[in-house]
């Protein structure tokens, strides 16, 4: 019964993608840095050590993968923009992940003015990740640089590692894309 | 049920399609690690990984047939059940409840509905997460995470549905373990 149910479904979910492509944007991505904080005098960095907490999905709690996938692909772009990961003694940088996915639903488009829906009267029902690195001073603890990259994730893109590894990439890149590089 | 999905995953439909009541099931894996290495498993701590929710908590049936559950597929596997000290791997699991909305579709077959009968059927649910973690004893390293997930509405007070749906779930999760570690005894 589920799978005749599976079928006719999908057809409308061509409309409804376009709806959710629409209005919610693929991915946004945001950076931040104290005033008084200059990343780029820095030189070296390293992970912070310990869990992510709570993720808001059990399946990336205390998920090495998803954690070492995300390291990875910020180390190619630090590399890229000057920044050394310390092998030994301290670093200057400590680098913090925070990840989030939460449930979010959202209201048809409704035309205010004519009272009339356009495509689709549905509401959706969605859920949003958000990927954020910390950068702040080893020594004082102080924030020097965030970045974040804000998305629709579909529950399938969890599910198949090779697909959170390519949200992942793509997500790790932008921000990283807005980090300074290093002064020389 | 897994095949026929991939092919709209990529659509926003796989929002709906994760339809409450139907087991979804999933894992990751060290694709680094060569599973043909480990002979043993045990379980992990019990404190590490409790049950995450207060309903099953000091659930026996929960616990058992879920150990059950997990050992047959780890000796289809080849894998032997040791004790602690002398295992390659460690199993932990853990169960979480979360809520969770799901919205009906008004008219699915048509994608759209007509002028006054627009209204959503929001349906709020109980989202019941499975996950079982191995570990490799040595490197304290996670090596796969299986996971399950389907609503546990009437399920939790009715012993028959949850051994189901305990039984249903490893199975599934465990179709992504890695099957070149079966050998011959």
């Amino acid at each position: 019964m589920r799978r005749a149910r599976s079928s006719f479904v999908a057809w409308p979910a061509v409309a409804l993608s376009a709806v959710l492509a629409s209005a919610c944007a693929p991915m946004q991505v945001h950076s931040y840095a104290p005033p008084e904080a200059s990343v780029a005098t820095y030189r070296s960095y390293g992970w912070a050590v310990g869990d992510l907490g709570s993720t808001g999905d059990p399946r990336l709690d205390s998920n090495r993968f998803f954690v070492e996938r995300v390291q990875r692909a910020a180390d190619a772009e630090l590399r890229r923009r000057g920044y050394e990961r310390a092998s030994v003694g301290a670093p200057d940088l400590m680098l913090h992940i925070h990840a989030r996915l939460s449930q979010r639903i959202e209201a048809a488009e409704l035309d205010h003015i004519t009272g009339t829906c356009r495509d689709d009267c549905r509401a959706t029902v969605f859920d949003e990740g958000t990927l954020l690195i910390d950068v702040v001073d080893a020594r004082t603890d102080a924030l020097v640089w965030r970045g974040w990259a804000e998305r629709t994730i579909l529950e399938r893109v969890v599910d198949d590692q090779a697909s959170m590894n390519q949200v992942i990439d793509k997500a790790v890149t932008a921000i990283f894309g807005r980090l300074p590089a290093r002064s020389l | 049920m897994r095949r026929l999905i991939p092919a709209i995953a990529t659509t926003g439909a796989a929002l709906l399609l994760a339809s409450c009541a139907t087991v979804t099931s999933s894992s990751h894996v060290d694709t680094g690690i060569d599973f043909a290495q480990y002979r043993s498993f045990d379980w992990g701590a019990p404190d590490v990984f409790p049950v995450g929710d207060p309903r099953l908590d000091h659930n026996s049936t929960f616990v058992d047939y879920l150990q059950g559950a997990v050992e047959k597929q780890l000796a289809a596997r080849g894998l032997e059940h040791s004790t602690a000290e002398r295992s390659d791997l460690l199993i932990h699991f853990h169960a979480s409840i979360d809520q969770r909305i799901e919205i009906a579709a008004t008219d699915a077959r048509r994608g759209y509905c007509f002028e006054g009968n627009c209204e959503n059927g929001v349906q709020e649910y109980e989202a019941g997460t499975l996950i079982v973690d191995v570990v490799d004893r040595k490197t304290d390293k996670l090596i796969w995470r299986g996971w399950a997930q389907r609503s546990v509405d009437g399920v939790l007070d009715d012993r028959a549905r949850l051994v189901r749906m305990i039984d249903e779930g490893v199975v599934k999760m465990f179709a992504g373990f890695p099957t070149h570690i079966v050998r011959s005894k």
